[in-house]
């Protein structure tokens, strides 16, 4: 049930919470928001649910100290107590049993620092109520994947009261969920299928075509699952009366890799900007500084996103773009010539560092990028014609995947969404996923087509 | 008013509506295959497109027949209603009795018993493969077999449609049922794994009724072939160690049915587990994946097997 695109999720918890908070006077709101967050956590992983529990007390506690104090130390040791929280829980997740992580940590510690960082700067005006502060770290759309919304947005909360208000409202959000739903069944869950399928094979013995297919399959699945996801989330909040949040930005349009993390999962972008670059100094100290500043960020991404050699090497690497392109191509070449290799560092190196993302065993990694480089050695028992069998099983999943990265159809999306056409396309699209989930899940048999 | 200003939440609450009342209503009719596996935690309105994925609508008619879960002490009735073919009362053993072409060559080799030999790829040039994954994947895997051996072998494929599945190609692009097939084409060997996907349906006693069904038909359109029964390929440890039904105990009580229909003499029974198994009896880690198929390099191990255990008459 803790998954959005979840029959029991759409048909049960969504609707009945719904109903709940909009029967709730306008004042108590909130206390359900809380309530019914807490219990979708629980239902969840009511193992770890302690920690969070423990965790919303404490920071609340530390906000309320803090509130118009700015008290250097007391910021410092909340800070320290959520990012250790995260640290400690990553390596016992990693070290002893994955089964100790517990769900959404790594963004709820994320909001709770924001939420220290922005009391102490005078970020937030209104000293915020218990209720407010428990709703914000815990609320159900967030809670297990992000976004990592700011406070400040919480606040911009709308209360609607009248029945046609609240209609419209929940219809907008709606839209949003309907289309992320979308993106992660019809076509996240379709690529991720291709990917095992290539797993199936064994990295070792696909052939060169197909190993690149694999590369943007994979790149494709992160982007629709992720990106379909945020959807969903953003949409609910939109029912709630949240303001969107906008987590993808059309990342494959950008001319950069530093541009295309400032739109791609951008609320972890900006996150990682307002409360660790520029806090460091940013780029305002000299290049010596600027280019330590960008490690450290890049760094602590790469351990963010896990804790195993992989995900190190992979914000590594991605450093060593970001300032080649700082340092380099932006400021030393010609500007065309620095179009062009941003363009390409997007569309081609990108997906090379998603094949780095997605392989945390070391040797398979390396069987990969033989794959893909064949002149670095040969495969074991290749059938060179296995890219074609899956460009026919899977090829209209990747074009539709791929037309919709590269093109605007998602921003004529948005400002069109209140037109028929789109609405009969949502309302085909949505039982159209929901057939696929019903035959899917409670059906255990629906995973073993051997 | 409303309709106007929220038309797509409108139409999915009253179709959400609909379709749980219509799922409601015919879950002990229409929908009773899929009611009695789904569990309480799935939303009623799931039937309705589990239905949908079968062909099965709110209008088909109520199946007459139990759902296949239930059937344990009325297999004979379940086998009178298949139209596949005329079942063979026959004893379990005498398997080769059923052979309706009376003219066996190997009439005279009643006594005759035979060993397994070491042949070289060629002896697999008029032998047919029948199988699921695993065998689609030893035709794409194992250039020495597909350029030979003919394959009959398709993705999720079970002993239960082994049969009467149109999947075969024929030259001039139709697609033919197994059944079909082997009425048109004779084979020297056929080697057939099925049994997998299958695992979670019905139990051992009814997977080999069927089992000897279709190796009763294979017989009667193939009369001088050679039948190898292929024991289930295991799964690894992590799989058989947390699934209810895709473990090597459940395997190996059905490899264990399966190989009492060899007579050794037409029909042999082989296992290739022996070749890929760790000690304990699982399929080894590091030659697959996804803890159910070989790798693509882990195929070779299955055609060594397949070379050294071959029966030359």
């Amino acid at each position: 049930m803790i998954n959005f695109s979840d029959l029991t999720f759409i048909f049960r918890f969504l609707p009945v919470f719904l109903i709940a908070y909009y029967l709730t006077p306008i004042t108590y709101r909130t206390w359900t928001l809380l309530i019914g967050s807490l219990a979708f956590y629980a239902v969840g992983d009511i193992r770890l649910f302690p920690a969070l529990l423990g965790a919303v007390v404490v920071n609340y506690l530390f906000g309320r100290a803090n509130f118009g104090e700015k008290k250097k130390l007391l910021l410092a040791f909340a800070v320290c107590l959520d990012a250790l929280m995260l640290i400690e829980f990553k390596l016992i997740g990693q070290f002893i049993n994955n089964s100790f992580l517990p769900i959404g940590i790594s963004f709820y510690t994320f909001k709770m620092i924001s939420y220290q960082v922005d009391i102490y700067k005078g970020k937030i005006e209104k000293e915020p109520k218990f209720v407010d502060a428990a709703a914000y770290f815990t609320m159900f759309p967030q809670v297990t994947s992000g976004p990592i919304m700011r406070y400040s947005d919480f606040e911009r909360l709308e209360l609607k009261e009248k029945f046609g208000d609240i209609l419209e409202q929940i219809e907008d959000g709606l839209k949003f969920f309907v289309l992320g739903l979308g993106f992660k069944v019809i076509l996240a869950d379709h690529f991720a299928m291709l990917w095992k399928d290539i797993g199936t094979i064994g990295y070792e013995s696909i052939s060169t075509p197909l190993a690149w297919i694999g590369a943007v399959t994979y790149s494709l699945q992160l982007y629709y699952d992720f990106w379909g996801y945020s959807l969903m989330a953003a949409g609910i909040g939109v029912m709630l009366g949240f303001p969107f949040i906008t987590n993808f930005d059309q990342p494959y349009s950008s001319g950069s890799i530093s541009e295309f993390y400032r739109r791609w999962h951008a609320t972890l972008g900006s996150w990682f900007k307002d409360y660790i670059y520029i806090p460091l100094g940013g780029s305002r100290k000299g290049t010596g500084r600027t280019f330590l500043n960008l490690l450290v960020v890049w760094l602590i991404t790469g351990f963010w996103h896990g804790v195993t050699l992989n995900f190190i090497l992979w914000g590594l690497i991605l450093f060593v773009f970001i300032a080649l392109e700082h340092f380099v191509i932006m400021p030393k070449l010609p500007k065309t010539l620095g179009k062009i290799i941003g363009k390409i560092n997007v569309l081609v190196f990108i997906p090379l560092t998603w094949v780095i993302f997605a392989i945390a065993n070391p040797m398979q990694l390396l069987d990969y990028f033989k794959r893909l480089f064949p002149f670095f050695g040969e495969g074991i028992s290749v059938n060179q014609n296995d890219f074609i069998k899956n460009l026919g099983i899977y090829g209209g999943f990747l074009a539709v995947g791929i037309i919709l990265l590269l093109t605007g159809l998602y921003r004529f999306f948005v400002k069109n969404r209140k037109h028929p056409v789109i609405n009969v396309f949502l309302f085909i699209l949505f039982w159209a996923c929901i057939f696929s989930l019903s035959n899917a899940a409670g059906n255990p048999f629906m995973y073993f087509k051997f | 008013m409303w309709f106007k200003k929220s038309p797509l939440l409108i139409g999915v609450v009253v179709f959400t509506i609909l379709i749980s009342g219509i799922s409601f209503g015919l879950k002990d009719t229409v929908y009773q295959e899929y009611s009695i596996s789904m569990g309480a935690d799935t939303p009623i309105l799931s039937l309705f497109f589990k239905g949908l994925s079968e062909g099965v609508y709110p209008w088909s008619s109520a199946p007459i027949e139990e759902p296949i879960e239930l059937v344990e002490d009325e297999i004979d009735v379940e086998e009178v209603t298949e139209p596949v073919e005329e079942p063979v009362e026959e004893p379990v053993t005498d398997v080769s009795a059923n052979d309706v072409s009376g003219n066996d060559v190997s009439g005279n080799s009643e006594d005759v018993t035979y060993e397994f030999t070491e042949v070289t790829d060629d002896y697999f040039c008029d032998a047919l493969f029948i199988g699921d994954s695993r065998t689609v994947g030893l035709s794409e895997y194992c250039e020495e077999l597909d350029s030979r051996a003919t394959f009959y072998s398709k993705v999720s494929l079970t002993i239960f449609t082994a049969m009467n599945k149109e999947f075969v190609k024929t030259e001039d692009g139709r697609k033919i049922t197994v059944d079909q097939a082997l009425s048109e084409h004779q084979f020297a060997k056929i080697y057939i794994m099925l049994g997998l996907n299958e695992i979670g349906t019905g139990n051992t006693e009814y997977f080999c009724n069927k089992y000897k069904e279709v190796l009763d038909r294979i017989r009667e359109l193939q009369p001088d072939a050679i039948i190898y029964i292929q024991g289930i390929m295991h799964v690894t440890a992590h799989k058989s160690d947390n699934d209810k039904h895709f473990n090597n105990t459940n395997i190996n009580e059905r490899n264990e049915a399966l190989s009492q229909f060899a007579d050794n003499k037409t029909i042999f029974y082989i296992d290739m587990n022996e070749a890929v198994d760790d000690e304990n009896g699982n399929l080894l880690s590091e030659l697959s994946f996804d803890d159910v198929h070989l790798k693509a390099s882990s195929y070779e191990r299955w055609h060594q097997y397949l070379l050294q255990h071959a029966i030359v008459k």
